[in-house]
């Protein structure tokens, strides 16, 4: 696994995505916790906004998922992205594939976020963040997947 | 008792039973972890005979039957990559000390990598199952040293760089060719759903397509031996495809595969 995060980290950094970069201060050291910081994109509904996003990864990477959630206090509205910050997105649990990596997760949620038509929590967002599993981490909760259209 | 309490105990005596049910899921692996090799060493066929009760005669006069074709096998470890895993250990065994064969792999292996990166996928991920690929097939070809196989087959991390690799082997060819194979899905709209959810993930169990798949993709025969209740008095042999004939046996019982060798 090491060695696959050491890739991973080498591409990232080589071939950044837009808006996104690796908050250095959390990564030295330690390969299997990484946070992103993301800019809300120009002209979408998060322009200006500033977010932070975890990734965990499980010993068994890149065979298992890594867990992958936002953190810290801004947690971007959005109907598939609670307000504890996990997220509702087929790859990272059922549809996950070796071959998929940090930056194709990455793209997803940015373009998740850029296609976003109006702000707005999921509609069980309450009921969720009171009774997931785990709040530390989404993995744990077993996910429906109803809309693909947002 | 108001119904709204009554309904918050009832889910979280759900949610208890939910941990349990996890928690077991988590040590019926780890048992299975520590019992069987990921390829288990060679025995023989009719060991399997201890697995069934002397009163489960369908089973065991199909076994004793069988075990007159095929004497020997290898049991493979059951966590959804067996198919996979069988396959893949069987098909590098016969192509030890023939390094004209892996050659002509080699360019079949190279040339799904291209199509892959044509059909979008990453080829900084793809790559590297590819490389380790290519290189434990490399280190087979001036030896005969069957430890070496089981060395590799066994180390987790060859082992599951090989599955992966022959996974996304599997999803590319069926993307390529769906217009013959979406006929064959029940449940998925599309090749891509198809293969996001039932191929490229491990530990995900095999069925006929990607069999079939497989031994299109590669160009190499397999016979699966499927062995059941069945009312019949010897286990039913399927050749995929159905006018070859393969040098590469798999034994079938119901959600399993290992590995047997043909006298």
């Amino acid at each position: 696994m090491a060695q696959r995060l050491q890739k991973e980290l080498a591409n990232f950094m080589r071939d950044p995505i837009p808006g996104m970069s690796l908050d250095r201060n959390l990564v030295e050291g330690n390969l299997n916790v990484w946070v992103i910081n993301v800019d809300g994109a120009p002209n979408t509904l998060y322009e200006g906004e500033i977010f932070k996003l975890q990734f965990k990864f499980p010993q068994r990477y890149p065979f298992d998922s890594p867990s992958v959630m936002f953190i810290g206090n801004k947690i971007p509205e959005h109907p598939h992205i609670y307000s504890n910050g996990h997220i509702c997105l087929s790859i990272l649990t059922d549809e996950w594939s070796p071959a998929l990596s940090v930056q194709s997760v990455c793209l997803s949620i940015v373009s998740m976020l850029s296609s976003c038509k109006a702000k707005s929590r999921p509609p069980d967002d309450e009921r969720y963040v009171q009774t997931c599993r785990d709040p530390s981490d989404p993995k744990k909760t077993r996910w429906f997947f109803h809309d693909d259209s947002v | 008792m108001t119904s709204e309490t009554n309904q918050e105990f009832n889910f979280y005596e759900d949610e208890l039973i939910d941990e349990k049910i996890a928690a077991q899921q988590t040590a019926i692996e780890k048992e299975i972890a520590n019992e069987q090799k990921l390829v288990g060493d060679l025995i023989e066929l009719n060991t399997l005979l201890n697995e069934y009760l002397a009163e489960d005669t369908v089973y065991r006069s199909k076994i004793t039957e069988l075990s007159e074709r095929f004497r020997y096998m290898r049991k493979t470890r059951g966590d959804g990559n067996c198919f996979f895993r069988a396959f893949a250990f069987r098909y590098f065994e016969t192509l030890m000390g023939k390094p004209d064969e892996i050659n002509k792999l080699k360019d079949l292996v190279n040339k799904f990598t291209s199509d892959l990166s044509q059909l979008g996928y990453n080829s900084f991920t793809v790559d590297d199952f590819k490389d380790v690929f290519i290189e434990e097939l490399e280190k087979l070809n001036n030896t005969s040293d069957i430890r070496l196989l089981e060395e590799i087959f066994n180390n987790s991390g060859s082992s599951d760089y090989i599955v992966v690799f022959l996974r996304l082997i599997v999803s590319c060819y069926l993307q390529n060719n769906s217009d013959f194979y979406l006929a064959f899905l029940e449940t998925y709209q599309s090749m891509k759903d198809f293969c996001s959810h039932e191929v490229e993930p491990m530990y995900r169990e095999s069925d006929h397509i990607h069999i079939i798949a497989l031994t299109n993709a590669l160009e190499i025969p397999v016979g699966i031996i499927y062995l059941d209740r069945a009312d019949q008095e010897k286990a039913t042999p399927h050749n995929f495809p159905d006018d070859s004939n393969p040098n590469i046996f798999i034994l079938y019982r119901p959600g399993h595969y290992d590995i047997i060798y043909r006298n």
